[in-house]
C-alpha cells in the first residue's frame, strides 16, 4: 500500500501522541493511582501502535505494543507504577521519537530494534503476576471505564443496552409471531485491528446472509465512520439458530469474540421504556442510540465514539474526564496563509487609498461614506480572522518542558520543579515555532546556573526543591513570556570579572558599569560564566543566540535579577507581525506612525509644567515623573510649533518604564501595514519600518521601545 | 562563421545613458527594473546623507539614494527631467537612484568599451567600471556595486 501521502499526517499525529504520552507519564509519576491518566496513556499508546502498523513501521509497532501491554497491566491493577518503570517508559518514548526522526528524515524507521527496552518492558510485565499477562486477554479501555463508573453485570451482553423505538419493537414482535428468532449480538473487534469500520462492515454483511439486522449500537452510520471503540452490538432477526449467526460473524478475520443471546421482544420493550424514561418514542436507530447513551452514562460505547451531541459530551466528561474534545480541523500550509495575509495587506492599503480619495474629491455623499465605513469594518475583521488562523497556543512548544526539567533534575542532581502558566496564550505560528529553542535555553540556564544545590538552598533557608516558573501572558499588543527561578540570581561582580578576563571589557569600563549593563554582558557572544562546562549549558553559545533569535522575531529580552533571590528573563514578543493599529502624528512636515500598543495616554502639557532634572526635561503626571523626548530633535526636523504653545505629549511605555514623546500634531488612528525598510537602511534603529498611506506616500513607523 | 556570430552577440552590452550635470553615464540595462518620475521622497532620519529616503513603488517601500552626493558632486536639483532609476541588485536588493535626465539606450560592442585600470587613484573613478565610446561622445560606465556600496 502506498502510504507516502499520509506520511506528513502520520508524523504530525505521532508527535502529538508522543507529547501527550510524555505529559501523561509525568503526571502518572506524580500520582501513580490516577485511573484517568492511565487510560489516557493506554489510548495514546494504542493509537500510536495502530498508526505505526498502518504505515508499516514494524519496529515502532513492536515497541508500542509492548508498552501498551505494560499500561494494560497497570490499568488492571496487576502492576503498580514504580520509579524505574517510569524511567523505562521515558526511554521508550525517546526511542519512539528517534524512530519518528528517522522517518521524517529518511522515510524509514531505521534498524534499531531497541531490544533492551523491549526486554525491560517484558521484565516489568513478568515481574507482575506470574505470567498472568499471557493468559488473560487484554480487556478494552471502554470496559474498564465502564466498570469503574458503574459495575455492570452485562459487560458481554451489551446488546441489552440498545434502546428500541416503536418501529423496531413492532418488527421484532412480528418476527416472533412468524416463528423467527430475535438475537442480540455483541461483536468485539481485536485490539490490533486497524480497519475497524471495514471489519464491522464485513460482520454486517456476514450476518445479513443469515438474517436481518434491525438495529445496531452505535448506529450503522457511526460504525461506518469508525466511531466506536472495540465492540458494537446488533439486534438480528433470523431463521437460523443462534450458533450459526455467531459463527457467521466470527468468520470475519480480526474479530476477537462474538457473544449472543435470544431476546424476548415483549420483555425488552418494557425494559427499554422504563430505562429511557422521558424518551417515549425515539424512531430512528441513530436517535435510539443516542438516547441510550444519555440515559445510561455508563454505557461502554459512550466513552469510545467521538463526541456527537452536547449531551453525550457531557456524559463523556463524567466517565472519562481527560478525553480530549475532538475538533474538526484542516491542516493548511503556512505559505498559503502568508499569501492570504499579503492579500489582506494589499486590501487594507487599497481601502486606505479609497478613504483618502473620497476625502480629497470633496463630493463624498453619505452613501459613499457609509459604504466606506462598512468596507473598513469588513477589512478589519478579515485581518483579525486571518491573524487568528495563524495564531496557535504556545502550549505545543512549552509542553515538552516539564519532561526536559525532569531529565535535567537527574543529570544535574538538583531538585527542581517547573511551574507553568498561560500555556493557552496564542502567538503567530512562525513565532511559536521559533521560540522553543530560546526558551529551552533559558530554562536550562535557570536550572544549571540559577538554582543552587539542595544543600546550599537549605543553608540559605530556601525550600530544598528549587522552582522554575514559565509564565506567558498577553500585554497589550505584546505577548510576554517570563522564565523565572528562585535561585542564586546573577552575580554581577562575577560577570564583570569574567568579562574582563575574556577581554570583552577593560577593568576601567567595569568600574563604571551599572548593574543593568553588567547583566547585558551575559548576552555578549562567547560569554559563559559557568566554571565547569556541563552538557546542559555553559558552552558559551547561548544567551547571545537567544537574544538574536528573539530580536529576529522583533521581540526583546529583559533581565531582572536579585542576588540570592533569583532572576527572571522577560521575553516580549509582538502579537502580530504585519498589520497594526497606529497613531499617526505630524512632526515638522513629516508624518510618523506610533504603534497604538505602546501608547498609554496622550496629554496636553503647558510649557510651564516642563521641569528640568539632571539637565533633562521631565513632566510630572499623576505623581509620576516622566522624561520628555522631543521627537523633532531626535529626528532632525524643525518643529512648526510655537514654543509657547501647549505641548502634545504621547506617553509610551515599555515594561514599567515610561516616556513622553513630544509631537507637533495628532492626525488620528489608522490601521497600517508594516513594510520593511530593507537591509539597505537598517542603521536607523528608531525607525522600525515604514507604511504606505492612503495617498500613496510613505510614512515611517517610530519604534517607541528604542526611544525609551 | 558560427563562431563570429556568437562572438558578436556575446560581446555587446546595452546601457541606458543618463546625465548627471554635463557628464554622461551609462548603466547596464540588466540591473534596471524600472524608471519612474520624480516623486515625494520620505526622508529617513539618522542615515548617511546620500540616502535620500524611501518611496512607494506599487506598494513596496524602496530606498532611494543620490548618486551625486555619493560621488561628491553638487546636490541634486529637481527638474522636470529628473528621474528615479530603480535598480535590482543581487546583494542590496531593490534601490532607486536619482539622475538628472535619462537620454537613450545604446548598444556597445566590446571593443567600444575601454576598461579602467584599477590602480587609478582618483576617487571619482572608483565608481566607474569603464568608458564607452559612442558616436564620437564618451560615456562613463557606472560600477553599480561601488555606487550603492554602503560607506563604512
Amino acid at each position: 500500500m502506498d502510504v507516502s501521502q499520509y506520511l506528513e499526517i502520520f508524523l504530525d499525529e505521532t508527535n502529538e501522541h508522543l507529547q501527550n504520552l510524555n505529559t501523561q507519564i509525568l503526571s502518572l509519576e506524580q500520582e501513580p493511582g490516577n485511573m484517568d491518566t492511565i487510560n489516557e496513556i493506554f489510548r495514546a499508546a494504542h493509537s500510536l501502535k495502530g498508526m505505526a502498523g498502518t504505515m508499516g513501521y514494524k519496529r515502532m509497532q513492536n515497541l508500542t505494543h509492548d508498552m501498551e501491554n505494560v499500561f494494560s497491566e497497570v490499568r488492571n491493577g496487576n502492576i503498580t507504577v514504580k520509579a524505574n518503570m517510569i524511567d523505562v517508559l521515558f526511554q521508550c518514548l525517546d526511542a519512539l521519537e528517534e524512530y519518528t526522526t528517522n522517518i521524517r528524515e529518511n522515510a524509514d524507521e531505521g534498524t534499531n530494534d531497541n531490544e533492551p527496552l523491549i526486554k525491560q518492558l517484558n521484565d516489568i510485565l513478568n515481574g507482575s503476576d506470574s505470567g498472568n499477562a499471557e493468559e488473560q486477554p487484554t480487556p478494552e479501555p471502554t470496559e474498564d471505564s465502564a466498570a469503574a463508573a458503574a459495575p455492570s453485570a452485562n459487560e458481554d451482553r451489551k446488546w441489552t443496552d440498545i434502546k428500541l423505538g416503536d418501529s423496531e419493537q413492532t418488527v421484532m414482535k412480528e418476527a416472533v409471531s412468524q416463528g423467527k428468532n430475535v438475537y442480540g449480538l455483541t461483536v468485539k473487534v481485536q485490539e490490533s485491528c486497524i480497519l475497524k469500520a471495514a471489519r464491522a462492515f464485513l460482520v454486517f454483511k456476514a450476518i445479513e446472509e443469515t438474517g436481518e439486522i434491525i438495529i445496531s449500537s452505535p448506529s450503522a452510520q457511526d460504525i461506518e465512520d469508525e466511531k466506536f471503540d472495540l465492540d458494537f452490538s446488533l439486534i438480528v432477526i433470523s431463521d437460523a439458530p443462534l450458533d450459526k449467526v455467531i459463527a457467521a460473524a466470527k468468520s470475519v478475520s480480526e474479530i476477537e469474540d462474538v457473544k449472543g443471546g435470544a431476546i424476548d421482544p415483549n420483555h425488552v420493550a418494557s425494559a427499554a421504556e422504563n430505562d429511557a424514561g422521558e424518551e417515549t418514542a425515539p424512531a430512528e436507530p441513530a436517535k435510539a442510540g443516542e438516547s441510550q447513551k444519555s440515559a445510561a452514562p455508563a454505557a461502554p460505547a459512550a466513552s469510545a465514539a467521538p463526541a456527537r451531541s452536547g449531551k453525550k459530551k457531557a456524559d463523556e466528561k463524567k466517565t472519562t474526564p481527560t478525553k480530549p474534545v475532538v475538533n474538526r480541523t484542516v491542516r493548511v500550509d503556512i505559505e498559503k496563509l502568508d499569501t492570504l495575509m499579503n492579500l489582506v495587506s494589499e486590501l487594507i492599503i487599497a481601502k486606505n487609498s479609497l478613504v483618502s480619495a473620497s476625502a480629497a474629491s470633496g463630493t463624498s455623499s453619505t452613501a459613499v461614506n457609509e459604504q466606506i465605513e462598512y468596507l473598513e469594518s469588513v477589512t478589519t475583521s478579515l485581518h483579525e480572522s486571518v491573524m487568528k488562523v495563524r495564531m496557535v497556543p504556545i502550549e505545543s512548544t512549552v509542553s515538552k518542558f516539564p519532561r526536559m526539567v525532569r531529565d535535567l533534575q537527574k543529570t544535574l542532581g538538583k531538585k527542581m520543579e517547573l511551574h507553568m502558566s498561560g500555556e493557552e496564550t496564542e502567538l503567530d505560528r512562525t513565532v511559536v515555532d521559533e521560540i522553543g529553542d530560546p526558551l529551552m535555553h533559558l530554562l536550562r540556564n535557570s536550572a544549571d546556573h540559577g538554582l543552587e544545590s539542595a544543600e546550599v538552598r537549605k543553608e540559605r533557608g530556601k525550600p530544598e526543591v528549587g522552582s522554575i516558573f514559565l509564565d506567558a501572558y498577553q500585554d497589550g499588543n505584546n505577548v510576554v513570556i517570563e522564565v523565572r527561578d528562585d535561585g542564586n540570581g546573577i552575580d554581577t561582580q562575577a560577570v564583570r570579572d569574567k568579562a574582563i578576563e575574556k577581554g570583552i571589557i577593560t577593568p576601567e569600563q567595569a568600574e563604571n558599569m551599572s548593574e543593568k549593563d553588567s547583566i547585558d554582558l551575559l548576552f555578549h557572544a562567547g560569554f559563559s560564566t559557568a566554571k565547569v562546562v556541563s552538557d546542559v549549558s555553559g558552552r558559551g553559545v547561548g544567551l547571545d543566540v537567544v537574544k538574536s533569535k528573539i530580536e529576529a522575531l522583533s521581540g526583546e529580552v529583559e533581565v531582572k535579577s536579585k542576588l540570592g533571590e533569583g532572576s527572571s528573563w522577560i521575553i516580549r514578543l509582538p502579537l502580530t507581525l504585519a498589520i497594526i493599529q497606529a497613531l499617526m502624528v505630524d512632526i515638522g512636515n513629516e508624518k510618523y506612525a506610533i504603534s497604538l500598543g505602546s501608547i498609554q495616554t496622550i496629554e496636553d502639557i503647558s510649557p510651564d509644567d516642563v521641569k528640568l532634572v539632571q539637565a533633562k526635561e521631565v513632566i510630572q503626571l499623576r505623581d509620576i515623573v516622566i522624561p520628555l523626548i522631543r521627537l523633532n530633535e531626535i529626528l532632525d526636523v524643525e518643529s512648526k510649533k510655537d514654543p509657547k504653545e501647549n505641548l502634545v505629549v504621547v506617553v509610551v511605555k515599555k515594561g514599567d518604564k515610561q516616556a513622553g514623546l513630544v509631537v507637533d500634531e495628532l492626525i488620528g488612528q489608522q490601521e497600517i501595514v508594516i513594510k520593511s525598510l530593507g537591509k539597505y537602511i537598517s542603521k536607523c534603529k528608531i525607525i522600525s519600518g515604514a507604511t504606505v498611506l492612503g495617498d500613496g506616500e510613505v510614512a515611517l513607523i517610530l519604534d517607541a521601545n528604542t526611544l525609551i | 562563421m558560427m563562431d563570429e556570430e556568437l562572438k558578436v552577440v556575446g560581446e555587446t552590452t546595452q546601457f541606458i545613458v543618463i546625465k548627471l550635470g554635463d557628464e554622461q553615464y551609462g548603466i547596464d540595462i540588466k540591473f534596471i527594473d524600472n524608471i519612474v518620475r520624480m516623486q515625494h521622497i520620505t526622508r529617513v532620519p539618522k542615515v548617511d546623507p546620500y540616502l535620500k529616503g524611501v518611496i512607494n513603488l506599487r506598494g513596496e517601500v524602496i530606498p532611494v539614494m543620490s548618486i551625486r552626493i555619493k560621488m561628491g558632486l553638487e546636490p541634486d536639483v529637481e527638474t522636470k527631467s529628473s528621474r528615479i532609476i530603480i535598480l535590482k541588485l543581487e546583494q542590496q536588493g531593490t534601490i532607486g537612484v536619482i539622475v538628472d535626465e535619462v537620454k537613450e539606450v545604446v548598444t556597445l560592442e566590446n571593443d567600444q568599451i575601454e576598461k579602467i585600470a584599477y590602480d587609478s587613484m582618483e576617487d571619482k573613478n572608483s565608481f566607474l567600471c569603464g568608458i564607452g565610446k559612442c558616436d564620437g561622445g564618451l560615456i562613463s560606465l557606472l560600477d553599480l556595486n561601488a555606487v550603492v556600496m554602503e560607506n563604512v
